[in-house]
């Protein structure tokens, strides 16, 4: 949080005189908002959210502070909640923190570094248990995903290595060189499919722990990356390969997550080929204007089941089992464009083929 | 030991392990039609309409395929007429070592035993002398 931003406060007093001298003294430090009854400060923390502190008068006619805070904790969980009186009876006070689950008391008149304190102090707390809330539902995401991992791991990263291990077990029985070559060619495919597996955990990783490190990005060099490595896969499966980059302004982003997304996006589309096709295609396209790239990744291939494209860019789901996949790719292009703020479309038929169109907002 | 011959249906969406299977089934003798899905509602439509030739059929199902997993081809195929079903004999296949997965196979009537992947010639043996 920067310190230019004013801690915001709110006070609850139903004397008029109270809250223009509370005002009046704090309005330099905080952010103060004052209301003069309970409706109005409810009022108050509904149209700001981000009210970190609530200080209430004890003695208000409609309802006491502890009731009031009493009140509010299951809408406004968050702000920490401060009580003010001048009956310091013990018996309040065991009230107030008891029921109201009051953070700090204060005793009328209040000394203004008392207030000062209790406030600061108060945002702390605020500012400390609202982290850990985000971080207990980051970790709650982390069980999850590591359950379905789990789950998924033993299937696809262990399926290619029972596979291989089958094929040794018949080659064990065979005299045929012939045959065992065939077999050897086999166990290649399911060891490349392993590393492939191991690849895309490997980019899942570097998304989801890695930095965004934003640098220059010249999408002529990243193409060029990028045909070099689909040259030979277009080649050997016969799909032509088009590219064009219109780039006419800087664009900074994460150089590594783009190339996951494209990588993925590619992949997909020269594997997801119609095999009978004679006039097979890949399209991709780039283009950069005014702070936001367009990346578009066309195919004409098999197209995805309209009962499938909602599910697609989920961990582990496969929509085929035409070709091998791990499950993994599209969760990992959603996934950096979450980092990069980017988002996503597609649009596929069986007829037409498949078009992821990505755009990318400069950082 | 009897040496009666036998059909057998194996579904797994890699077609490595239909080979695997495929081969190892071969070795042992007992084969008299073989036949592969890796699309397990394939598999289904073929149960429907094949015509029988009066042999017991034995499935081996993998449990985890996408589109329709192992144990919802055993839901679909529990759905059949009976005396479709009475000529086949299931068998699930995985490599994940989950146990909620192997308590479930117990609960399916249909399904005789859980495997571990991969077949092997022994493993399909211990299979064959039940029958």
């Amino acid at each position: 949080m920067s310190k230019k931003e004013k801690i915001k406060v709110l006070y609850i007093d139903d004397e008029p005189n109270n809250l223009v001298s509370f005002k009046a003294s704090f309005r330099f430090d905080y952010n103060v908002y004052v209301a003069n009854n309970t409706d109005e400060a409810i009022a108050h923390l509904r149209e700001n959210p981000d009210i970190s502190v609530v200080l209430s008068d004890q003695k208000m006619p409609d309802k006491t502070g502890v009731e009031f805070f009493e009140e509010i904790r299951k809408e406004f969980p968050n702000p920490v909640r401060v009580l003010i009186t001048g009956y310091a009876d013990i018996e309040s006070v065991i009230n107030a923190i008891n029921r109201g689950h009051v953070y700090r008391y204060i005793k009328k008149p209040w000394a203004e570094d008392d207030v000062k304190s209790a406030i600061d102090q108060s945002h702390k707390f605020y500012i400390t248990s609202s982290m850990l809330a985000i971080k207990n539902e980051e970790l709650q995401k982390a069980y999850n995903e590591l359950d379905k991992f789990a789950y998924s791991a033993t299937h696809d990263m262990r399926g290619p290595i029972l596979s291989v291990l089958g094929i040794i077990d018949l080659a064990k029985n065979t005299g045929d060189i012939a045959e065992v070559k065939e077999m050897l060619d086999m166990m290649e495919n399911a060891i490349l499919k392993l590393d492939n597996y191991i690849q895309n955990l490997h980019d899942y990783y570097s998304i989801r722990r890695g930095e965004v490190e934003i640098t220059e990005i010249n999408f002529e060099d990243v193409v060029k990356d990028l045909s070099d490595i689909y040259e030979v896969t277009s080649k050997m499966n016969n799909v032509k390969f088009d590219k064009s980059v219109n780039q006419g302004e800087p664009f900074r982003s994460d150089d590594v997550s783009i190339k996951i997304i494209l990588n993925n996006l590619l992949s997909n589309a020269f594997k997801y080929q119609k095999k009978d096709n004679s006039d097979k295609r890949v399209d991709l396209n780039v283009t950069v204007n005014k702070g936001v790239a367009v990346l578009t990744v066309k195919d004409n291939g098999i197209g995805i089941p309209e009962n499938s494209v909602s599910q697609i860019f989920n961990m582990f789901y496969r929509a085929t089992t035409e070709e091998v996949g791990s499950g993994f790719g599209l969760y990992n292009v959603k996934d950096a464009l979450g980092k990069l703020g980017g988002n996503i479309e597609v649009t596929s038929s069986g007829s037409e083929g498949t078009t992821f169109t990505v755009t990318i907002p400069n950082k | 030991m009897s040496q009666e011959k036998l059909n057998f249906i194996v579904i797994d969406d890699s077609k490595l392990d239909c080979f695997i299977a495929e081969k190892i089934i071969k070795n042992s003798g007992r084969s008299e039609v073989i036949t592969t899905f890796q699309q397990a509602p394939d598999a289904i439509t073929y149960i429907k309409s094949v015509s029988a030739n009066g042999l017991m059929t034995i499935i081996f199902v993998d449990i985890q395929m996408p589109i329709m997993n192992g144990f919802e081809f055993v839901e679909t195929f529990e759905s059949l007429p009976q005396e479709l079903r009475s000529n086949y004999s299931i068998y699930m296949l995985s490599s994940s070592i989950n146990e909620n997965d192997i308590a479930r196979v117990k609960g399916y009537s249909s399904v005789k035993q859980f495997l571990n992947k991969p077949l092997t010639n022994a493993s399909i043996s211990m299979v064959l002398e039940q029958f």
